[in-house]
């Protein structure tokens, strides 16, 4: 297992947002997040992240324990500079792509493995580029995010995740934030990442995409899981009602 | 008195408004910083401490200001004052621009969305690295427009070092054109000013395009 999150509990002010979610994933996995908004899907990724803090449940990366719940039942961390190993085991790609403007696309890929992980800079400028040429936007490393599309944006986004050479990489609804006719080019990229086996979860409302490139699919609402299992089994023959309900609307 | 005499008298005077302009940028643009990063301190008597010194320093006259820290040390400690003018004066101004600049930080700091924090966070940058390689340079272009209208403020208020009866290019203006019983002098500190604040619009234009590669 790559990721482990066991009984996962986390309100915002008196709101229960996830309530005992638990879920892993394997070395090579996609797994995807659907549901309805306001169901916890992206609370969950960013508690997976360490964005959030958890109220209660425990969390795992290879093995190793980054938080649980202690006798009293409150969620304990492991120390904030143990912590930044685990963040390293995760990257996250926002729906709001958040690039960094004032550095240009190349930038934007060597800066934090140059500073965070203290790589060399030929080594992390060769691994950007390859990225980049992967991401089909190598003619762009000398832009500045704000000459790029949208759909060039989120592509460079991924590949600022994939610098940092993480185990599993989270999106947030990556294509929300784009035109339709844009959506394309960054689930092309993800897609080509699944058959590469890189380790994915990803929160979409993009079905025909989470049915054909995952190989599970998480159904959430209200903060619980309510189907979880084969992309197939939960889309053409959901065993919960309230699946069922939700995947009509898509269905029209 | 010659125009020429005139002139150069001022020219020294303007060389001393030059001085006090430069030294209370130097002291009140870092100054200003740690204000506006101990107004977000973790620690509640710090946030109010530094809360009441921006209300008190933004509530009064700067003249004002500047008489209490020169005259303050006479009469609250009867402490002498000789050789004080020009630190009292110095001291007074970078107090008071270190407040406002302290606001435009601050405005700046909490205009920047949450994603590039957390963009930041994601990818491990420690708090410090976020703050001086992601959020730092992205505030400071926002806040140019803020920081050129305070520097072009700051150059007309070296004046009010006349209260001090410092010898910058107000205080002789106003001098000589009593002595001299002549417009004359009002007329060259004007220019003064006016030469002054078209250089500081012309350097300021020219950091903001350069900070202009980026939107």
């Amino acid at each position: 297992m790559i990721v482990e999150m066991k009984n996962i509990r986390k309100h915002f002010e008196g709101l229960e947002v996830l309530k005992d979610i638990s879920f892993g994933v394997d070395s090579g996995e996609v797994v995807s997040i659907i549901g309805p908004s306001g169901s916890g899907k992206s609370t969950l990724l960013r508690c997976a992240t360490f964005l959030e803090t958890i109220d209660g449940g425990e969390i795992i990366y290879m093995g190793k324990r980054a938080a649980h719940t202690d006798e009293s039942g409150r969620a304990v961390y492991v120390h904030h500079r143990e912590l930044r190993q685990f963040r390293a085991y995760c990257g996250l790609v926002f729906q709001q792509f958040n690039l960094f403007p004032h550095y240009n696309v190349l930038q934007n890929l060597i800066d934090a493995p140059i500073e965070v992980q203290h790589r060399n800079r030929d080594e992390a400028e060769q691994t950007a580029m390859e990225l980049l040429k992967k991401m089909g936007i190598a003619d762009k490393a000398k832009a500045y995010p704000y000459q790029l599309s949208g759909g060039q944006q989120q592509r460079v986004a991924i590949a600022r995740a994939l610098a940092m050479k993480p185990e599993i990489l989270f999106f947030d609804e990556p294509t929300s934030a784009l035109d339709p006719e844009l959506t394309g080019e960054v689930l092309k990229v993800i897609r080509q990442l699944a058959e590469e086996k890189m380790t994915m979860v990803v929160v979409t409302h993009e079905m025909s995409f989470a049915k054909a490139v995952s190989n599970r699919v998480i159904f959430m609402a209200d903060g619980l899981i309510v189907e979880h299992g084969d992309p197939r089994e939960v889309f053409e023959n959901p065993h919960e009602d309230r699946t069922r309900q939700f995947l009509r609307v898509f269905d029209r | 008195m010659t125009l020429s005499t005139m002139l150069s008298t001022m020219a020294a005077g303007m060389l001393r408004t030059c001085g006090i302009f430069a030294l209370t940028l130097i002291g009140s643009l870092p100054l200003g910083m740690v204000i506006a990063l101990l107004r977000k301190s973790k620690f509640a008597p710090v946030r109010f401490l530094v809360s009441i010194y921006i209300a008190v320093i933004r509530g009064t006259p700067l003249m004002l200001q500047l008489l209490v820290w020169y005259f303050g040390p006479f009469y609250l400690f009867e402490w002498s004052i000789r050789g004080w003018r020009f630190p009292a004066l110095i001291l007074g101004f970078i107090l008071n621009y270190a407040a406002y600049f302290a606001e435009i930080y601050r405005g700046g700091i909490e205009s920047m969305p949450v994603g590039q924090y957390e963009a930041a966070e994601v990818l491990g940058y420690t708090r410090t690295q976020t703050f001086m390689r992601i959020i730092l340079p992205q505030v400071v272009k926002r806040i140019m427009p803020s920081v050129t209208n305070e520097v072009i403020t700051l150059v007309k208020d070296t004046s009010l070092a006349f209260t001090l009866a410092y010898q910058e290019v107000f205080s002789l203006a106003k001098q000589i054109s009593a002595s001299q019983t002549s417009f004359m002098p009002f007329v060259i500190a004007g220019v003064f000013y006016f030469i002054a604040n078209y250089a500081v619009a012309f350097a300021m234009a020219r950091i903001e395009k350069a900070l202009d590669y980026y939107r």
